[in-house]
């Protein structure tokens, strides 16, 4: 590899006569915006009626129009929080929603039903980009030279790919993906000079992400990132929906669900100001008062907080260590949070920056650098991926390559090998999550390696090489090491897998720790006792002759016994087993050698063996 | 020479030793990621910004296995000429798995006990033990006996796992 072109610090190697023109974009489940950045500082930027936030909502006519925002709130039809779509298989998505999916056999995600045809949602979202991105060429008079996307730091590859998609197909250059939290650090870290260990807590209409960041002088570093894609304020209105329907004992019917559902998201953001609400729901009145409220909602941002712990311990700080805490997101507005998280951290909190539009604006700010404007701005953000990644191996099994937390962008390699004696095929199976078995990951892709020289089980050496990029995107490859045959991947994610089972994946991998070593003990086992069984039936097929028919007989009562014990389901007998047929295998094994030996050596003279 | 043909020591303008100066470290590489990140090249060619990718990469992960003192060992031990993963029970000696033996109980008991206090006590027990196991090895290192550095890494490698799980029993009954 050629050494690259290495400027002195704070000189980099770019163009510098021309302003070049970005945005940074928070394209939100609720709500979305757009911020540019210059030199002066950085602004959200507004729509003709002075408002910022842009409802994530879009709705189609029959002539295939899109209109996006409060306009298509107001029509019958429309579509709302897609976010929650991007990247997801139709099964993966079990909360009720007011719009039609069907199954699409092609792409995987699902396609939405509207007045215009079958959409994806990656198009929907496009169609959110475009207004955005329209709005802010409005704005600076000139044509957008990239953007900058946030997405939540707990998105997997899936959803990271489908956002890249969505600005594609709104005609966009994306410059980066960027992280939630990480882009709010920015906007604090350079606008308001943070410096230290500092928790971004992102609470956000229906996504929560905390993340544990080191910032010194122009560096932001990602220390561990937790969270959790279906936990947010949504949470608490659906909490208050609960207890009116339990006090006003009544068994709600479809067409009253929009309607409930604002009157809780009212009661919610009532309680944020004062200590008791009166509400009215079907003929019934009642009132909530503070206290109750929070006995709703506490189990809810306890569960915040245990991501919070798991931050420190993946990052192996202390509370003391955290220098300060940021607020992000509209739920972080109450009250109740703000008392709950300013005590576990034992501080004040900080909140100066809008939270709703802390994001955008960080955004901006990256999206100004990577264009090409702040060359004497000294920026570097290092991120991490935040969830494992791995590949399957014998028995379901997943060996991850890269774990959570590790910076990117990141390489590795590992080697596997052949399993069967003569194998020219290897799949490969890429996998994401924090958990042992493949069938509780997440699939990202399967490939295969062909053409691979027929050699004995265990003799190919094949490299598999993860390349994860700064947007947090993968590619992977394999290379046979002897024949250098080559296969590659980009990974475009196959869906399959139940939405609570991402959401719940780092923690289930927790309590299901121990579970699982017994189970991978057990199926390491089994796959050991199988290459046993398997190297001893094809020496037998072969050289059967070498051994007297009583040592032939007491072989194959032993591979009977191990065979019999496979069924067994009992970890410790099969290794009991196999361990008693490969010592009874031993002396053929020596044979076996001995006689390839005379073989190969038959008819030469010692000239030619030494040779 | 180029950083892909540098060792890990070589890319951060280190010496060669176990005993690393951590803050010299964690400076010079976010010294040279503020060259070679991504992002600095992210109006370049496309060629230019290959590179970065896989430069960065590779600093990333010479960073991730010089800053931990388990990695570190392991790599030392490689350059070296000796393969750390080559493993013997043997290497462990006796008194190494009685204590793993003991240990295990004792986290087994605890766990069950959902008692805390033993827990922490242990805990403290082990990262005793993981102090004595680094000292250790930077003696042997420092006086470039590899061949006995390598049982202590290997012991170094257990020490560590116990840690992983005490931290587990910790989690599961704090109920992280």
């Amino acid at each position: 590899m050629a050494l690259l072109s290495i400027s002195e610090p704070g000189q980099s190697p770019r163009r510098k006569q021309l302003i070049k023109h970005a945005l940074g974009i928070d394209l939100g489940t609720t709500n979305s915006l757009v911020a540019s950045a210059s030199s002066k500082g950085s602004f959200v930027i507004a729509d003709a009626n002075g408002a910022a936030l842009l409802p994530s909502v879009v709705a189609y006519s029959k002539d295939g129009n899109a209109v996006v925002g409060q306009k298509a709130l107001d029509a019958p039809e429309h579509i709302s929080s897609v976010k929650r779509l991007m990247g997801r298989g139709a099964s993966d998505i079990k909360h009720k929603l007011s719009y039609t999916l069907i199954d699409s056999e092609s792409s995987g995600m699902p396609l939405i039903e509207t007045q215009a045809g079958l959409k994806s949602p990656v198009e929907v979202s496009a169609e959110i980009l475009k207004v955005l991105a329209a709005r802010g060429k409005k704005h600076l008079g000139a044509d957008i030279d990239g953007v900058v996307i946030t997405v939540p730091a707990y998105f997997d590859e899936a959803q990271r790919q489908a956002t890249k998609d969505a600005a594609r197909i709104a005609g966009l250059n994306v410059l980066r993906l960027l992280s939630e939290p990480t882009a709010a650090a920015v906007a604090y870290g350079l606008d308001k000079k943070l410096e230290g260990n500092v928790i971004i807590f992102d609470l956000g209409g229906g996504t929560f992400d905390v993340s544990l960041m080191r910032l010194e002088k122009g560096v932001f570093e990602v220390l561990a990132t937790g969270g959790d894609t279906a936990l947010g304020g949504d949470d608490f209105d659906r909490a208050i929906m609960q207890w009116i329907q339990e006090q006003a004992q009544i068994k709600l019917q479809k067409e009253q669900v929009v309607e409930l559902s604002a009157i809780a998201r009212k009661a919610k953001h009532q309680l944020n100001e004062d200590q008791s609400v009166e509400i009215k729901f079907s003929g019934w009145t009642g009132v909530l008062d503070r206290e109750h409220y929070y006995q709703l909602i506490d189990p809810l941002i306890q569960q915040t907080l245990k991501a919070c712990r798991r931050v420190l311990r993946d990052a192996a700080l202390a509370i003391d260590d955290i220098t300060d805490v940021v607020m992000v997101g509209g739920s972080t507005r109450s009250p109740r949070v703000q008392e709950k998280v300013a005590s576990f951290f034992q501080q004040a909190l900080l909140n100066e920056i809008d939270p709703d539009q802390v994001v955008a604006l960080g955004a901006a700010i990256q999206a100004d650098i990577l264009v090409g404007n702040k060359y004497d701005k000294d920026l570097l953000l290092l991120d991490v991926n935040p969830l494992s990644l791995g590949i399957e191996t014998m028995g379901s099994l997943v060996e991850k390559i890269i774990p959570r937390n590790t910076t990117i962008p990141v390489s590795r390699a590992q080697d596997f090998t052949t399993f069967k004696d003569g194998q020219t095929v290897m799949s490969l199976h890429v996998l994401q999550g924090e958990r042992e078995l493949v069938e509780d990951c997440r699939s990202l892709a399967k490939f295969e390696l062909r053409g691979i020289p027929p050699m004995v089980a265990g003799a190919a050496v094949v490299r598999v090489s993860f390349q994860v990029d700064a947007d947090g995107l993968l590619s992977v490859e394999a290379e046979e090491q002897s024949s250098g045959l080559k296969s590659s991947i980009v990974v475009k994610p196959s869906f399959g897998l139940e939405e609570k089972e991402i959401e719940s994946m780092i923690l289930a991998s927790h309590q299901e720790a121990e579970h699982d070593r017994d189970l991978r003990r057990l199926k390491e086992n089994e796959v050991e006792a199988l290459r046993i069984i398997e190297a001893i039936e094809s020496a037998l097929s072969q050289d059967s002759d070498l051994l007297t028919e009583a040592e032939l007989k007491t072989l194959q009562q032993g591979l009977g016994k191990l065979q019999e014990t496979l069924k067994s389901g009992d970890a410790d007998l099969i290794q009991q087993h196999s361990e008693a047929l490969n010592e009874l295998s031993v002396t053929f094994a020596a044979r076996r050698m001995d006689s390839q030996i005379k073989t190969a050596f038959k008819g030469k003279n010692l000239e030619e063996v030494d040779r | 020479m180029t950083i892909a043909n540098k060792n890990y020591f070589e890319i951060f303008s280190l010496q060669e030793c176990f005993d690393l100066n951590m803050d010299k470290l964690a400076a010079e590489y976010k010294n040279l990621q503020s060259q070679i990140h991504p992002d600095k090249f992210s109006d370049a060619d496309d060629v230019s910004r290959l590179e970065a990718l896989q430069l960065s990469s590779i600093v990333n992960d010479a960073f991730d296995t010089l800053k931990s003192p388990l990695k570190r060992a392991a790599y030392i031990l490689t350059l070296n000429g000796i393969n750390p993963e080559e493993h013997n029970q043997k290497h462990l000696g006796e008194t190494l798995l009685m204590q793993q033996m003991d240990w295990r109980d004792q986290l087994d008991y605890a766990t069950e006990e959902e008692d805390l206090d033993a827990i922490e006590a242990l805990k403290q027990e082990v990262i005793e033990e993981r102090e004595s196991c680094i000292t250790e090895f930077q003696d042997c290192v420092n006086a470039y006996n590899f061949v006995d550095a390598k049982p202590v890494y290997n012991k170094l490698q257990f020490v560590e796992k116990m840690l992983i799980e005490i931290n587990r029993s910790e989690e599961k009954i704090l109920d992280y």
